[in-house]
This record gives structure tokens, C-alpha cells and sequence, in this order.
């Protein structure tokens, strides 16, 4: 997948999904009502932003996007899309979907998957031909291209879900978990799609429970929990700790670390603290395997050095 | 053959057909709308209902109306691959067993192998392609929404309709793909099965000479061969045919070796044969040769035979049209089936006599009448010469010609009479008809695997539509089901019409709870109860059952009626009308399951 650094969001205030009392009640077979998914929702995604939805799993995250597609009916309130009800197949041409888990024909090869779901955007050969093996080496399927899906791991087949989500080159892309079932690198490389995504000016709409892939792409996000919303707003003033003030140096000495206690007291500072940053697990294990990778044969050298920090 | 009914032209037929359709369209659409109405009604209220039901069918049209082939096309290349690679194709291998067993289990020493042999495998293979896309077609879309891949689909700018259609139109390239392979298969089974030749011995043969001693031809019996063997008409060379017998003769040629003439038999005619009958309609004439509306009865519950009693007046006369020196320039090719009713045994091992004359039907003059021999479960040809005699009012005879002296404006008379009194003749309209032409037999045959392959295109539409709302083992019993009525369509309506005109002799034995109380009460079907208040309240109950049944019935599809199978096996050439006509109830049944599946998708929660 193509690596890329996060920009800023090039979101504008143009509303690209809308729910208005969006609600869904589940009914068993004479009508009665079974489970309340979704309580009246009330969202507007603006173009061009990375949306998470938020929740423990049953808090109505996948319940919201396929009522979005248009894949259930609400019992209330309405969704659009691009403007247009949820319901009609038109507002399709401009969207891929990759559901929870990707659910696709076991019996076709990656080629032919990507070959079937373009031939229904209604694109011509030659396009879907170099889309198709664009997407395939962007997934980093090149050398399974001829393997029936049903051969696949959860990765692959993941991997080849993503590839489908985006065969139509879509502005809006809505990502049911989109990392689950992939390790380390693959999660890094699809949350570095996202915001490759989102810089080339798409809407992403993910829902996960990954509290931290949702943290490291999302630009807003919305908290769900037994079907209602919670919370909903920028990441980042969501997160913020207010009262709190964190200041960052390199190359510190320790021995200047009382200087700096005594003049933030002295400024009236309570519970100081003063210590080395940690990074992240996904960081190290990434930094591990892309310097193996340099250097074959390499000896791990983590447990001789317990305190080295993180990419040194 | 059996024809009970006349075969109307497409032109005749189209007309009534089309209103009779759009009129089921339009009722079944209102009470399914309603239907829909209500169950919304109940849950929202009657103006949302209203409001929602209206939507929905407006925004289904308008999904219809976008309709891409290329979509539709894509989503067919998937059915297809889906078929192919859950080895759908091991289905030809069941029919080379099929086959295998046919040849080693069916009769060819029967009295007509082509009629067995073609019947069987029309109907093997008829019903292997069409249980094959059943189960392709009511299992294919179930699994999808569970193992929830049509989530990716119906995410693309994909119509519900499109879905269906691109389904029906994978499982029916299949289909046809399936019936190609075993229709050519089973034509070279049965072109096969149904060769064979004869010996024959100079013992068998005897020479033929005229008064003076010269040597005329050749007489005798063939070899046997398939468990029958045939006379033998041969000329002064030797050459000539071994007559027809088992529905078919072999052409017979000899070459002289060593002085002495060897014959040899060729390959039996007759058998796979694709004719193209002229036929009239049939009056009969009582006993004392007045007008009667039927022949007699004898009994048989199938009335589709009347019969003529022997040594009275009594005649069946069919009157043919269109007949001229265009279409039979040497004279006419007559071929008939008639069935006999012995009131006595008689000479069981010889047919019933009778004659067959012809009559002018403006004039009146009648030919020479020509001997027949009833041989029953047999077509026999008559051919009627160009020249032929006449017989006069004052019993003399004179020189006649066929068209100067019997043909008027194209019509013609045919008289069947039996000869031997306290027998009788059993005759339908179509067991008489002058043989206007053949057919080619192969062509016949690939248009009755068209018969199969309508038959197909309704069954995957159907199990289609079926799996748009059921789960896959309630839509292949839910298709089956209306496979089974259809097969009692014809009957339900005749027990409806009966019901309501009060005519027994229609479908005799009454509705179900008049039919219940007959077998309970051990009441033959043919005596007519007595119509007391409580037979009055039965009947009445049964009129009312029988209504809904009659609805429903009209609506499902009779694959029997598009079995063209009968046709080919009896020799017959299928009328391009029949055709016609078939594929146009075949493209409405096709066209409303297809139409009643996508709304039906439409209308459910692919993803709850």
C-alpha cells in the first residue's frame, strides 16, 4: 500500500451524509418489536473528512452504515447520501463499501472479483484491467492474483475486500472495521491508505472498536453505545486534556531536570513530571520488521537492550 | 397422435392470450399491492402505508426502466462461473448414465422403437436440465445473502431487477449449454438405437410368375431382426422394399453373384420421420346415416375417440381443405389410425374391414371405395390414385378424375365405414390427414428440445423469483408446488367450468368435498347424485373452493403443455404456430417472474 504522512484535512462544508432521526427497530416475523439497533441519530459527514464511528461491539456502528446503503430500511427518521435518499441505487456510482468482513464470491480469483464488481460500475475493459491490477499490487496480492478466494487467509481476503471497495475510484468510502483480521503492517498500510485517501479529497466514513486506528486517522468521530450517540466531535478536542500542559525537548541532560521543576514551580505547576515519552507497540514492532528487512540476519537485539527507545 | 384439441394459428391464438394475461397481471398486481397496503397500514398507519406502497412501486418501475444490460450481463458471467465451478457439468456424466441404461433396458424390439426411444430421452433429458437449474436457481441467491456477499453487490450501483435477471440469465445459459450437449448426445443415441437391418435367405424368398411362366418379382419374408420381420415386394430385378411393419420398411436391392440374386436391406425408414399433416374436420353419421353430433360411446372414460358401428350406415367423415393439384400433383397420401372395439372376439390375429371413399362435397359423387384393414396403435397409409373409378347411380362404374370429379374449391370428403357388423371403429379427428410434406426430422427434433428449453426458462425463472424471499429448501418445494398444479391446470379448469355449468360429463365426479363424499360413500363418478338441499350445499362449497383454485391454477405454469415431445416421437412435424405460440407464454411467464422477483428483492432487507 502507498505510504503516506498525515496532511491536513482538506474537508470542506459540503454534506455528504446526512441522518435525520435515523432510527432502526428490529422485528421478528409478526412485527413485534425485537431489539432497539439504532435510537434516533442525528449526523452530517462533510466532504472531504475521515468519520469514525465509535462503539463497543451491538452499539449500532454497522446497523448506521448499512443503513447509509441502504442495505436495511429505517423504522424512522431518513439518511441521504450526496443528497439523495439512502434507498436509491444511484448514489452507489459513488461509493465503495467494505463490509466487516468481506464477503465475496470464494469461487472467483482476485482478478476476477475486481474484474466482476468494476463490470457493474459499467466500466470499460481496458479500465478495469489496469484498475484492477493497480489495486492488486496496492493490496499486495500481485502473487495470489490467480488464487481462487476461497484459498485466501482472513488477511488476503481483506485485503482483496479493500481492493473492491475502491475499484470505482469512489468519493465516498465506508470502511466496516477495516482492520480486523490484519497484522501489524497491514493495519499501518491501511490506515495509510485512508489518509492517502483522504488527502486525494475522499470522504471515509470507518466504524471500529479499535479505539487506536480510529485515534490515529479519524478527523471526528462519533461515540455510539446501545444504539445512541454519545459523543460526537474532533478528535483532537475530544482527546484534549485541559489543565494539563506537556512541554517535549530532545537531548536533555537530567541534570537540567531540576532547573526546569523549580522554574515551573516557581510559575505555580503542581505534579510535575519529567520523564522519557513512550512510543508506540505498533511503531516498534514496525521499526523491528523494517530493519530486518534491511538487514537479513540480524540478530534481535530488544532483550540486550530493554531501554534502547524507539527508533534508534 | 393425440390432439385433442385443434392447434389455432399464432395470429388466432395471440389476441386472446395477451388480453387473458393482462388481465392476471393487472389482478394479481392490485391484490398483492393491497396485501401490501395492509401489513404497512397496520404498522404505520393508512396514509403512510398508502404513501410508502405508492413509492415503492414507483421507484421499482424506475429501477426497472434503468435497467443495464452490461450489469445484468456481469452479474449472468458470475451465475455462470458459479455453476461451472460447482461442477454443475457433472450432470452430463448422470445423463451418460442415463443413457447407458437406456440402451441396455429399453426394448428395441418394441412395436415402435423411435416413439420409445425419443420419448425417453426427451423426457430424461428435459427433466435433468430443468431439476439442474431448479437447484442452481433456488440455492444460488439464498446463499448469497447468507454468506452476505450480495452486500458488495446491492452496494454498487446495481438494480434489484438486475439482479434477478442477470441470475436467470446465468442459470439459463447453463441450461441451454446442459441441453445442447445432451440433445445432440441423446439425437445420436436414439438415431442409433433405432438402426438395424435384416437378412435374407433364399429360403424365404420365393419367385413370383405371371400366367405365361415370365418371372414379375420376387415374395417372401425377411430375416428377424428386433423381433420382427417383413413382407417382401419385390420386382423382376430383385429390388423393391420390405413392407412397412413396427411403423416402418426397409428399402431392398439385390446383386446377382455367382448367378444367383443376393439381397441386401437397407436402413428402416419411416422411424424417425418429421411429417406434416393436412387435417380436416370430423362429423360422424348414425346408424341410419343421419347427422349425428358424436359417435358412439363405448364406454371409455376418455372420450377423446368416438366410435362407428360396423354394417349400418353410421360413417365419420372428415372434409379436408385447401387440397389441389398444387400440393398432392400424383394423388392422395392418406394416413390414418384407427381404433377397433370388439363386441365379439372374432379373428383376433386380423383387423377389423372397413372402407374408406371419397365424396365431392358439392355433388355428391362418391369413388370406388378402397378396403382398409384396422390394425390399430399403427399409422396405415392409403394412398388415393389421381385416376380412380366411380360409381354410378344406376351401380355402374365409370373412369374418374380426382380433382375434376371430387375435389370442389379445394374441399374434399373422406368416409370411414365398418364393414363387419356388431364392431366398430374408433376414430378422432386427428387420427385421419393427407400427408401434405415432411419435415426434416433433425430440425423436428432440435425444435421439441426447444420445448424443453422453454420449459427450463421457466422453471430458473420461477426458482429465481422463489429465492428472492424464501429460504432455499421452502423455494425449491415452493416451486415444485406450482410445478405440480400447473400439471392439473387443464383439469382444474375443466372441474371449475363443470362445477359452475352444471355439466358432469366436463370433469365428471365433482369438486373435492363432492369427491370426498363419492369415495367415502363408494359412489361411482359417473352417477349423478341426487339433488337434495344437502348435495346443493356440497356443490356450492365446492364452486367456492374451486375458485380460488381456478385463479390459481390460470397463473402457474403447465410445462406439459410445452412438451412438443409427443409430436417428435409420434413422427410428427411440430407446427411452427405451436411454437410460437409457446415461446410467448414462455417470455410472459419469464417476464412476470422476473418482474414479481425484483420487486420482491426490493422490498426485503438484503442485510438484516
Amino acid at each position: 500500500m502507498t505510504p503516506s504522512n498525515t496532511a491536513p484535512a482538506p474537508s470542506s462544508d459540503e454534506v455528504v451524509i446526512e441522518a435525520r432521526n435515523l432510527s432502526k427497530v428490529y422485528r421478528d416475523f409478526w412485527g413485534r418489536d425485537k431489539k432497539a439497533a439504532l435510537k434516533p441519530l442525528n449526523l452530517a459527514v462533510k466532504k472531504g473528512e475521515i468519520f469514525g464511528l465509535l462503539g463497543p461491539n451491538g452499539s449500532g456502528k454497522t446497523t448506521t452504515l448499512k443503513l447509509l446503503l441502504g442495505l436495511i430500511f429505517p423504522t424512522s427518521g431518513e439518511a441521504f447520501v450526496f443528497g439523495r435518499p439512502a434507498t436509491d441505487v444511484a448514489k452507489n456510482e459513488r461509493i465503495g463499501y467494505l463490509p466487516e468482513e468481506s464477503y465475496l464470491y470464494k469461487f472467483l480469483d482476485a482478478e476476477e472479483t475486481l474484474d466482476f464488481y468494476g463490470r457493474l460500475f459499467g466500466m470499460p475493459p481496458e479500465e478495469r484491467a489496469r484498475r484492477a491490477a493497480a489495486l492488486i499490487e496496492m493490496v499486495g496480492l500481485g502473487r495470489d492474483r490467480k488464487r481462487q478466494l476461497r484459498e485466501y487467509s482472513k488477511g488476503m481476503t481483506r485485503r482483496i475486500g479493500i481492493a473492491q471497495a475502491l475499484i470505482n475510484d469512489p468519493e465516498l468510502v465506508l470502511l466496516d472495521e477495516p482492520t480486523s483480521g490484519l497484522d501489524p503492517i497491514g493495519t499501518r498500510e491501511v490506515k495509510d491508505l485512508i489518509i492517502d485517501l483522504k488527502q486525494r479529497g475522499k470522504t471515509v466514513v470507518m466504524c471500529s472498536h479499535l479505539l487506536a486506528d480510529v485515534e490515529d486517522v479519524c478527523d471526528r468521530i462519533a461515540v455510539l453505545h446501545q444504539g445512541e450517540l454519545k459523543e460526537l466531535g474532533r478528535v483532537e478536542d475530544l482527546l484534549r486534556v485541559t489543565g494539563v500542559t506537556q512541554f517535549q525537548a530532545r537531548d536533555l541532560a537530567p541534570a537540567a531536570y531540576d532547573a526546569v521543576r523549580k522554574v515551573l514551580a516557581e510559575h505555580g505547576a503542581s505534579d510535575i513530571e519529567i520523564g522519557h515519552p513512550r512510543t508506540t507497540l505498533e511503531d516498534l514492532f514496525l521499526d523491528v520488521v523494517r530493519d530486518t528487512e534491511a538487514r537479513p540476519g540480524r540478530r534481535a537485539q530488544a532483550a540486550a537492550t530493554p531501554d534502547k527507545p524507539a527508533g534508534a | 397422435m393425440v390432439l385433442e384439441e385443434e392447434i389455432p394459428t399464432f395470429a388466432a391464438w395471440f389476441g386472446p392470450a395477451l388480453l387473458t394475461f393482462l388481465l392476471t397481471a393487472a389482478l394479481v398486481i392490485l391484490f398483492v399491492g393491497l396485501a401490501a397496503w395492509v401489513v404497512q397500514a397496520v404498522r404505520d398507519g393508512p396514509l403512510a402505508a398508502g404513501d410508502r406502497v405508492y413509492r415503492g412501486v414507483l421507484t421499482g418501475l424506475q429501477d426497472l426502466a434503468g435497467t443495464s444490460p452490461r450489469r445484468v450481463w456481469a452479474l449472468a458471467r458470475l451465475a455462470i462461473k458459479e455453476a461451472l465451478r460447482r461442477n454443475v457439468l457433472v450432470v452430463l456424466g448422470v445423463f451418460g448414465l442415463v443413457i447407458l441404461f437406456a440402451g441396455w433396458f429399453l426394448d428395441p424390439a418394441t412395436v415402435d422403437p423411435g416413439r420409445l426411444y425419443l420419448g425417453f430421452i426427451l423426457a430424461a433429458t428435459s427433466f435433468l436440465v430443468c431439476t439442474v437449474t431448479l437447484v442452481l436457481a433456488v440455492f444460488s441467491l439464498p446463499a448469497d445473502i447468507k454468506s452476505k456477499a450480495i452486500q458488495t453487490v446491492t452496494t454498487k450501483p446495481v438494480r434489484t431487477g438486475e439482479i434477478v435477471l442477470g441470475r436467470f440469465l446465468g442459470f439459463a445459459v447453463v441450461g441451454t449449454l446442459l441441453l445442447g450437449i445432451m440433445g445432440l448426445a441423446g439425437w445420436g443415441f436414439v438415431v442409433r438405437s433405432v438402426q438395424h437391418s435384416h437378412e435374407i435367405a433364399s429360403l424365404d424368398v420365393r419367385e413370383v410368375r405371371d400366367e405365361e411362366g415370365g418371372l414379375t418379382g420376387f415374395e417372401g419374408r425377411t430375416g428377424p431382426g428386433r423381433g420382427h420381420r417383413h413382407f417382401l415386394r419385390l420386382d423382376a430385378e430383385g429390388n423393391g422394399v420390405a413392407e412397412t411393419f413396427h411403423g416402418h420398411r426397409h428399402p431392398v436391392t439385390a446383386q446377382s453373384q455367382d448367378g444367383q440374386l443376393v439381397f441386401e436391406v437397407g436402413s428402416p425408414a419411416g422411424i424417425l420421420e418429421a411429417r406434416r399433416p393436412l387435417r380436416g374436420t370430423l362429423r360422424f353419421l348414425d346408424r341410419e346415416g343421419r347427422p349425428a353430433a358424436k359417435g358412439i360411446s363405448v364406454g371409455a372414460e376418455w372420450a377423446y375417440r368416438q366410435y362407428i358401428e360396423g354394417g349400418t350406415a353410421a360413417a365419420a367423415i372428415w372434409t379436408f381443405e385447401g387440397v389441389g393439384e398444387d400440393e398432392f400433383p400424383d394423388g392422395l397420401p392418406l394416413e390414418m389410425t384407427v381404433r377397433v372395439f370388439r363386441t365379439y372376439k372374432g379373428t383376433i390375429t386380423e383387423g377389423i374391414h372397413g372402407t374408406v371413399q371419397l365424396r365431392n362435397p358439392s355433388t355428391q359423387l362418391r369413388s370406388e371405395a378402397f378396403p382398409i384393414v384396422a390394425r390399430e396403435f399403427t399409422i396405415d397409409e392409403l394412398w388415393i390414385p389421381r385416376q380412380l373409378n366411380t360409381v354410378l347411380a344406376d351401380g355402374g362404374v365409370r373412369e374418374a378424375d380426382l380433382y375434376t370429379d371430387f375435389v370442389s374449391d379445394g374441399r374434399v370428403e373422406v368416409w370411414l365405414q365398418c364393414l363387419e357388423p356388431a364392431q366398430y371403429y374408433g376414430v378422432a379427428q386427428a387420427d385421419f390427414y393427407l400427408r401434405a410434406g415432411d419435415g426434416s426430422f433433425a430440425i423436428n427434433y432440435a425444435k421439441s428440445c426447444l420445448g424443453a428449453w422453454f420449459a427450463m426458462l421457466i422453471v430458473t425463472a420461477m426458482g429465481v423469483m422463489f429465492s428472492t424471499f424464501l429460504s432455499a429448501p421452502v423455494a425449491l418445494v415452493s416451486s415444485l408446488a406450482v410445478l405440480l398444479i400447473g400439471q392439473f391446470r387443464e383439469f382444474i379448469a375443466r372441474l371449475f367450468t363443470s362445477q359452475v355449468t352444471g355439466d358432469a360429463s366436463i370433469a365428471p365426479g365433482g369438486g373435492p368435498i363432492e369427491s370426498l363424499y363419492r369415495i367415502v360413500t363408494q359412489t361411482s363418478i359417473t352417477l349423478e347424485l341426487d339433488p337434495t338441499p344437502a348435495v346443493q350445499a356440497m356443490k356450492l362449497v365446492d364452486t367456492v373452493l374451486l375458485a380460488p383454485m381456478r385463479l390459481a391454477a390460470g397463473l402457474f405454469p403447465s410445462l406439459a403443455t410445452l412438451g412438443t415431445g409427443e409430436f417428435v416421437a409420434g413422427g410428427f412435424d411440430i407446427p411452427g404456430d405451436l411454437l410460437a405460440a409457446h415461446a410467448a407464454e414462455t417470455l410472459a411467464y419469464v417476464a412476470a417472474f422476473c418482474i414479481a422477483g425484483a420487486f420482491c428483492l426490493r422490498a426485503r432487507e438484503v442485510a438484516s
